[in-house]
């Protein structure tokens, strides 16, 4: 085996290994398992610092009924949908943090699935 | 020149006949007696302690309370010369207008006169704190504040407004009134200040009209009679409302007090500490929010978040003004909130910093938060007092939703978040402080039904009895009291060199 070809292997191999760890496992970035809400939850870039945050919202609405709520309300986006609602007043408060309800609501949701 | 004079040293049986008596030798007394220095008028001030502090002095403003715990009757204020700015903290703002206003979601609500009427006594008293140069809103603003920037706040119900501090010279606390004003009290020759000169009864005449003439007593024994044209009770929230109700010789239930308000609506400034944690999406505050800058004219400056008007009266709030405290750590869940909303709203939060808020509130006046007097007596034989303290929670409800707004316009401007602390009772009651902020007790009102003084600060029914000070405040402010009521005793002042002229 020509040197040339041992190293194309050999970094072949790496880069496999690194997708492999980057897919299957959570050392690059975190996986979660497919949900019926994955499309409203894109919009986090950080899902599990929303779901220790939404850890402190009690309620009684399920993952199902704040994905509708959600999929409505953030049809312009996350940030603009968050600045709608400060700039409405709709806010909610999650263990004294005073947020924006779609945020509120999206932090609950990734808490619940 | 006229040197103080111990009373103790006057005989008994003495008898003086001055223009004016000034009852207490505070803020407000030490005030109008330099606002009528060098007049043709000869003024007696007449103070019950010394120079310095005497803890038998002290004692007697003791006294017993119910409710609500709040600091002894006998630890918020001080019985010597200069009174309370002997433990004052400096910290001086003017009233807003609102806080003059009858606000129709504020029951008893509303002063005789808008802020106008006091407008031309704030740099007066502003000079008599030596809070330095006169900057306060409609003036200042950050640009003059020093380093740093104002932080956004979009426009919403709170902006940054500024405290102005009362001077410190060199490791001496802001100006205390008795060290700082006595040589000038000496120097002017109609004045007449008098020490150890404890006032024990106010004695109307016959058809309860006038005061016919005050009773003094020193603590060694001795007895004098004051009979003044004109008497100003001047002694503070607290300790006017004993002289009034132990006064009851001529009209049974007090002087003033026919209406049975005397004593009542006895308010403070409630000051609950860590009430809010407020985060800084981009990094340290500017200095002048945590602590006190010196300007380069002299000028000490803080900020803090005041309430417009607007917000006040679309919120339904009460005043108050809420400031940094100190820098605080936040836990996994607050770093959390902060992350998630910082990266919801498209915010780099990566050197976000945050800090506790403390806060000056305005209670609602209370007619049943009150002072009574007790059945013990005091070293003179004068009745002692009891307070009946109380908070509503609606006061604590109204704050809080002042928080939510400051809360939300945070995240307008996506300047930052905050979380409130307290939720319950017991949460603001934790960490709770007091201004020391005797307001109330002896309201001003036009209609005598609702007030003991009128707008002038004369009693009601009485031809020669005035009170200064800011027991006559009918409602209160968040700002605090002694710049706001030097400024309403330099109008009183005026007003008594023309009715004696």
């Amino acid at each position: 085996m020509k040197r040339r070809d041992a190293i194309a292997g050999v970094v072949a191999a790496a880069a496999a290994a690194t997708a492999g760890l980057y897919r299957f496992t959570n050392l690059f970035v975190k996986h979660y398992a497919p949900t019926p809400y994955d499309d409203v939850l894109a919009q986090l870039v950080d899902r599990e610092q929303a779901a220790r945050l939404g850890a402190g919202i009690p309620g009684t609405l399920n993952p199902a009924t704040l994905a509708a709520r959600l999929r409505s309300g953030l049809k312009p986006g996350l940030a603009a949908a968050a600045e709608a609602d400060v700039a409405a007043g709709r806010m909610t408060e999650v263990d004294g943090w005073v947020l924006p309800e779609s945020v509120a609501l999206l932090a609950a949701l990734a808490s619940r699935v | 020149m006229t040197a103080f004079i111990d009373a103790r040293t006057l005989p008994t049986g003495t008898v003086l006949t001055p223009d004016i008596a000034i009852i207490g030798g505070g803020p407000a007394g030490i005030s109008l007696a330099l606002s009528l220095a060098h007049s043709k008028l000869n003024v007696l001030l007449l103070e019950s302690g010394g120079m310095n502090f005497d803890p038998t002095i002290q004692k007697m403003y003791s006294g017993a309370q119910t409710g609500v715990p709040y600091e002894p009757l006998d630890v918020g204020r001080l019985r010597q010369l200069g009174g309370g700015t002997n433990h004052w903290g400096g910290w001086c703002r003017p009233m807003d207008e609102i806080d003059f206003e009858r606000r129709d979601w504020v029951p008893h609500s509303g002063w005789p006169f808008s802020r106008k009427a006091m407008q031309p006594y704030y740099a007066r008293a502003q000079d008599l704190v030596e809070a330095g140069p006169w900057s306060s809103d409609q003036k200042g603003d950050a640009s003059n504040a020093g380093e740093g920037s104002v932080l956004p706040l979009n426009g919403g119900g709170l902006y940054t407004s500024w405290f102005q501090f009362s001077k410190m010279r060199g490791d001496i606390l802001p100006t205390q009134f008795g060290n700082r004003y006595r040589d000038d009290l000496k120097h002017a020759a109609n004045i007449k200040p008098l020490l150890h000169a404890n006032v024990t009864a106010i004695r109307l005449t016959p058809g309860a009209q006038q005061v016919d003439r005050l009773d003094v007593a020193t603590l060694t024994g001795k007895h004098f009679t004051v009979k003044p044209r004109i008497t100003v009770l001047a002694c503070g929230g607290i300790e006017n409302v004993r002289l009034l109700l132990a006064s009851n010789d001529v009209m049974p239930a007090g002087i003033g007090n026919q209406n049975d308000l005397v004593g009542r609506f006895f308010a403070d400034n409630p000051i609950p500490r860590d009430v809010a944690t407020l985060v800084s999406f981009a990094g340290p505050l500017a200095p002048f929010y945590g602590s006190n800058q010196t300007l380069a004219d002299g000028t000490i400056m803080r900020a803090t978040f005041a309430t417009t008007a607007a917000f006040c009266r679309a919120g339904k709030v009460g005043g108050s003004l809420s400031t940094i405290e100190q820098p605080v750590e936040l836990e996994d869940a607050g770093k959390a909130a902060v992350i998630t909303t910082a990266l919801a709203l498209g915010v780099d939060a990566s050197n976000a910093k945050a800090y506790s808020l403390g806060c000056g509130m305005e209670l609602m006046p209370d007619p049943d938060r009150r002072l009574t007097l007790s059945g013990e007596k005091d070293a003179l034989g004068l009745p002692r007092l009891k307070l009946e303290m109380r908070i509503a929670d609606e006061d604590f409800a109204r704050f809080r939703r002042t928080l939510t707004e400051l809360g939300r316009q945070l995240l307008a401007s996506k300047a930052g978040l905050l979380r409130i602390n307290c939720s319950h009772r017991e949460d603001w009651l934790k960490n709770m402080g007091w201004g020391h902020h005797h307001l109330g007790t002896t309201r001003m009102n036009d209609d005598p039904k609702q007030g003991v003084v009128n707008a002038d600060g004369l009693v009601h029914g009485l031809g020669n009895l005035y009170i200064a000070g800011s027991s006559v405040f009918p409602s209160y402010s968040a700002s605090n009291p002694t710049l706001n009521l030097i400024a309403l005793t330099l109008r009183l002042g005026d007003h008594l060199k023309k009715v004696v002229a």
